[in-house]
Parts: C-alpha cells; sequence; structure tokens
C-alpha cells in the first residue's frame, strides 16, 4: 500500500517537473535520479520497521532496527557482536569494541629411527594473534609468539613479535601497511598455521632458503583486480650480513634465517625492497612469483660498533621465487622453486678460512607435493599426501685463490609420506615419515618418523 | 638501495592515504537491482527460524525478501554476515523461484587478507546451486589459496540460506 502511495507521488513529481526543465534533459534526469533515490531510502526505512518487531523478538542487532538495512549491518559489524551466521564457532573473538583475538599453535614429536635416543617432543610454537579496527578503514594486526614453551635466560625458547603494523584501506581494492610484516614470498610465509600445511613440520623449502616466518620492518602497499590479479610491494628492512656467523651452523641450515634481523634493533642502512604478483582469477588456482632484493652489507666497515675490516659492504641480496598451487575437489597440488644469490663475499669469505660456514653465493631449492582428501565425515577429514623436496643452501661459493675455495654442499633431497587427520578444519593431528638422502646430526637430518598437533581459531 | 631518492614515495603515500573510503563494494539496493530486473519489488519476510534445525548459531537472522513481478514470486532475496577470519563479511544472495542461485555478492569486506572472496570467478561457482547440491568448500566449490577461512565461512553461510530457503521459505504460500 504504502509503495503505491509512494510510487503515486513520484509519478505526480515527475509529471508536474517534467515540463519545467523540458529544455534541459540532464538536469530532468538527475533531479528523477535524487527522486528515485529519496523513494528508495523512504522503502528502505518502511521495510525496515515492518521487520523490526520480528527482528527485535530474536535480540540480534535491535539497535540496527531503525536504520535502514545497508547501513544497519555496518553497524551492526563494527561493534563485533556475537558472530552471526558462523557455524564455526571461533575463527574469531570479540573481545571488545573492533578487537578481535585469534592464534594457532602446534606441538611436534620427532623420532629419528637411526638415533631413537635422540627423539624429542617440542611445543614448537604458541601464538596469539589480535587486530583491532580503529574505524572502518584502519587497522592494527598483531602477532605474539613464544617457541619451545619456555624463554628464559636458561632456556632454548624464544618471545617474540611476529607482526605488528598498522594497515590502512584506500580504497576497497588497495591499501597500504606500516610496521612489521610477514614477507609475501612462497605459499608458506603468510599462511603458517599449522592447518594450513602438510605434515608435522613445515617443508624445508621455506624454512631453508625461504627463512620460516620470515617478516622485515617497513612500508608496504598491497592490492587486488577483478581479473583476480593480487600485487604486493613493499620497502623494508635488509638482512644483516654482518651477522654473519662463521663458526656456527645456523649459516648452513638457511643462509637467510641466520642474518635477518627481525626488526630487533635492526641495521637499516639499507633498505630491500620485496614485490609479489599472483593471479587467482580461476577459482582453485593460485600462480604466482616475487623476489626479495636489496643491499645487505649495512656499511659494517663504517658502523660505530661495526667491524672496521669488514670487507662486504657492497653486497647485494636477491631471491626470487615462483609457485602454483591448484586445489580442485579432494586434490591440492602444489609446486614451488626458489633461488638466491648474495653478491660481494668472496674477501668476506677469504677472512673466514678455516670456518665451517662461509657465506654462499647461490642457494636454492624446490618442493612438488601432491594430497588427497581420501575420506570426509561430519567436519572430519584424512588427508595422505606426499611431497619431494631438493634444496641446497651453499650451491656455489664466491671464487678464492686456488686451494682455497669451499666446495658447493651436496644437494638434499626429503620425500616425505603421511597423513593429516582434521578433526574438526581447525584442528588437525599428523603423522608422517621423512626420508633424507644424506644424515646431517648437526642440522637435524636423517631419516626420521614425526607426530604432532595443531590447532587454528 | 639508497633511502633519499624513496623519500618522495613515502611523503606521497601518506598524502594519499587521508583520502580513506570504507571498503563497502555495493551497496544492498545496488546488490538488489543487478540481481533482479526493474520493476521487481522486494516485500521483506519475517521468517521464524528453527536454527538448530537448520545447524545454525543460535540467534542467526539473516535479512530475507520475497521477490515479486506484480503478484507472482519471481525470486528470492537475502542479505546475511559470516566471519571471514576475524571480522565480518557482508554478502547478498539471489535465488530464483526455484530456489536456484542466481548471484552471490559481497556488499562489504573489511579485512584485507582473503578479500578474494569477491573475485567474479570465485562467486559464479555458486550459480545454479541448489539445497540438493553439497555446497562445501573443496567438494563443489572451489578453495581460493591464501583465502581458506573467508572461503569456508561464506560458502557456509551459502548453504545454510539454501536450507532456509528449502526448510522454510519454499513452503510459504
Amino acid at each position: 500500500m504504502l509503495h503505491r502511495i509512494l510510487a503515486l507521488a513520484v509519478a505526480a513529481c515527475c509529471a508536474g517537473v517534467a515540463p519545467a526543465v523540458h529544455a534541459d534533459d540532464t538536469a530532468r534526469k538527475s533531479e528523477v535520479e535524487a527522486l528515485r533515490a529519496e523513494v528508495a531510502a523512504l522503502k528502505a526505512e518502511v521495510e525496515q520497521m515492518r521487520l523490526a518487531p520480528v527482528r527485535d523478538t530474536t535480540g540480534a542487532a535491535s539497535a540496527a532496527a531503525a536504520q535502514p538495512p545497508a547501513t544497519a549491518t555496518a553497524a551492526n559489524a563494527v561493534a563485533s557482536a556475537p558472530n552471526p551466521g558462523t557455524t564455526s564457532p571461533n575463527p574469531g573473538n570479540a573481545v571488545g569494541e573492533g578487537t578481535t583475538l585469534w592464534g594457532y599453535g602446534q606441538l611436534d614429536y620427532n623420532r629419528p629411527t637411526a638415533r631413537p635416543a635422540d627423539a624429542q617432543f617440542d611445543l614448537s610454537r604458541a601464538v596469539i594473534g589480535f587486530n583491532h579496527a580503529f574505524d572502518e578503514s584502519t587497522r592494527l594486526y598483531g602477532e605474539l609468539e613464544w617457541e619451545h614453551a619456555i624463554a628464559s635466560a636458561e632456556d632454548a625458547g624464544e618471545s617474540e613479535v611476529e607482526q605488528l603494523y598498522i594497515e590502512h584501506t584506500l580504497a576497497p581494492s588497495y591499501g597500504v601497511r606500516a610496521g612489521l610484516m610477514l614477507v609475501p614470498i612462497g605459499l608458506l610465509n603468510e599462511h603458517h598455521e599449522p592447518t594450513q600445511f602438510y605434515g608435522v613440520e613445515r617443508n624445508f623449502v621455506e624454512q631453508a632458503i625461504i627463512p620460516s616466518t620470515w617478516r622485515e620492518g617497513g612500508i608496504a602497499g598491497y592490492g587486488n583486480t577483478d581479473s583476480g590479479w593480487q600485487w604486493d610491494i613493499g620497502l623494508v628492512t635488509s638482512p644483516n650480513l654482518g651477522k654473519w656467523d662463521p663458526t656456527s651452523d645456523e649459516g648452513r641450515a638457511s643462509p637467510l634465517g641466520s642474518i635477518h634481523q627481525e626488526l630487533q634493533l635492526a641495521k637499516a642502512h639499507d633498505v630491500s625492497l620485496w614485490g609479489r604478483l599472483n593471479w587467482l582469477g580461476v577459482p582453485g588456482l593460485n600462480v604466482g612469483a616475487a623476489f626479495f632484493a636489496g643491499k645487505i652489507g649495512q656499511d659494517t666497515s663504517r658502523q660505530f660498533d661495526g667491524d672496521a675490516n669488514f670487507p662486504a659492504d657492497n653486497s647485494r641480496l636477491l631471491l626470487g621465487e615462483a609457485h602454483v598451487r591448484w586445489q580442485s575437489g579432494p586434490w591440492d597440488f602444489a609446486a614451488l622453486y626458489t633461488r638466491g644469490t648474495i653478491s660481494d663475499t668472496q674477501d668476506l669469505n677469504l677472512g673466514f678460512l678455516g670456518q665451517p660456514t662461509p657465506v654462499p653465493k647461490s642457494f636454492w631449492g624446490g618442493y612438488a607435493q601432491g594430497a588427497w582428501r581420501a575420506l570426509e565425515w561430519n567436519r572430519s577429514s584424512l588427508v595422505p599426501f606426499l611431497r619431494y623436496e631438493e634444496f641446497n643452501t651453499g650451491a656455489s661459493y664466491a671464487a678464492q685463490p686456488q686451494g682455497l675455495g669451499t666446495p658447493a654442499l651436496p644437494t638434499q633431497r626429503v620425500w616425505t609420506a603421511g597423513l593429516n587427520y582434521y578433526l574438526n578444519p581447525n584442528v588437525v593431528f599428523k603423522i608422517d615419515y621423512q626420508n633424507f638422502r644424506y644424515d646431517d646430526v648437526l642440522l637435524n637430518y636423517g631419516n626420521r618418523f614425526d607426530l604432532g598437533i595443531g590447532y587454528q581459531f | 638501495m639508497q633511502v633519499r631518492w624513496l623519500l618522495p614515495l613515502g611523503v606521497s603515500a601518506t598524502v594519499v592515504a587521508q583520502a580513506a573510503y570504507a571498503v563497502q563494494y555495493l551497496t544492498l539496493e545496488q546488490a538488489q537491482q543487478a540481481a533482479f530486473a526493474q520493476g521487481s519489488r522486494f516485500v521483506p519476510v519475517a521468517t521464524t527460524i528453527d536454527t538448530a534445525a537448520l545447524g545454525a548459531p543460535s540467534g542467526w537472522m539473516p535479512l530475507v525478501w520475497r521477490v515479486q513481478r506484480d503478484a507472482e514470486t519471481i525470486g528470492w532475496f537475502f542479505e546475511d554476515a559470516v566471519i571471514g577470519k576475524s571480522e565480518l563479511i557482508t554478502y547478498a544472495l539471489a535465488l530464483d523461484a526455484s530456489g536456484k542461485v542466481t548471484s552471490l555478492e559481497v556488499l562489504e569486506y573489511r579485512e584485507s587478507h582473503g578479500g578474494e572472496v569477491r573475485l567474479a570467478g570465485w562467486r559464479n561457482q555458486f550459480t545454479g546451486k541448489t539445497a540438493a547440491d553439497a555446497v562445501a568448500l573443496d567438494r563443489d566449490i572451489r578453495n581460493i589459496s591464501g583465502a581458506t577461512l573467508s572461503c569456508r565461512h561464506l560458502t557456509e553461510g551459502v548453504r545454510r540460506l539454501l536450507q532456509l530457503y528449502a526448510h522454510v521459505l519454499a513452503a510459504k504460500p
């Protein structure tokens, strides 16, 4: 009834307005548009008033009832009311106006088959994440992590801030970030929750070549397009080659992992650029590439507390990566290749002669993985998987005078076969067996059997 | 890399940052107009939902419209919200008179992570689905790598609305 009255009113208005602006077609059109908009707003209000009693009885969003539907839901959302419309109870937990908590954790049991005495059970990581919406376009994201259960002067654990950045949306499809951010490279670095990967441990390539949970501080831009492109670009702190310890195995385990700074009093003379381009235009497909490039010498020879004889001030890092992932029905296939180079290390390595770990000139790794959701019931599923990896953290070293050069490391090859059992999509129990091409006790390489527990909320 | 020449970049980024927009892709009215031909009427429907029977959380109360041309019902229109990773995604679903999905639109998305659910290619997977289909992620709906939680929760939301149609609305005169 009301609709008809309103429609008649509009018609009358239009009839009255039309002759007066006959000469100016565009002006008339815009007036009609304005009237249409008014009528639409009135309609929405009327509809909302009619709905109000119903919504009130449910106790949901009663405050929103007096507003037009579109604004009503916006108000609703900002207030982070009890989560409407999700059957998984806890993808995010409101703790106050605009603030949500989330987290994940991982417990691993490793048993080397040749050295059962070295079997170990570890609370690898417990993470609490939070985000806070200051307003519709500005947010804070943070992630706090404890590794190996206890962090103290006497213990091996670590307590760390894994991410902490402000994000500001400039338009629906792009925005900027500033702070400590995960490097958008590879398939795992940004999405490293244990429910997101197969096997008890993260794959070796994305630990040894791309450091595990690699983050740097700086500013970054991100965005996506309607055709499925996703882009990222950032200007961030560089690793610090001055940190390289030739006496330690760390540089052999992960060259970049041993010199990244994680924004802990980070040397910031040199900065790096990161970039990524992904294409997600076909559902189930992710194909993309990324790079991280910059100087990493940090002018160590000129630092107040640096090494005046440091010969690699101009050293540069270039890390490139390409990946593809295809998920369709019960199948999940992924492949990734990454390669890094560090320049100007000849003189530095000359000074490291006789030490076990010189700086590599190149390092690389790649893997291919297939997983199949074999069984599914209620919210549980069983997913066997197989992964093959090859990687080399010292594929070549800068040339040295005859007889002093460092031979390349052998390429490690690892097969991992296992099973992820998802009790529900957010809780996973894992089992796998890993077969290594060669053993290296110092780096924990050796055939082993693993069990794991992981969760995410 | 020398930082000096990058300073202007940072300054201009700061200036641009002042012009902020809320991340609303479509208004409800725009979504309604996109889903149904001009001249359609959207009549709000008050429903009492037995959330337990539908496997929905208690208090779940999507907005529902019966879409009419003259006296004939030509479809149904819903507005609802689900959690993405930690914040709400507001979306609209349109069904034809037989309960088949004709369109799924993301109205508002607040997080930057997982926003790829608004890609047309992904949303189009739902077109033609009915309450008889599985409408489950990694079964008849493909995932977007890196946006798993948003994909899963939005898929669950659509499935719930299809069940609401099948069990409650389809029986309405």
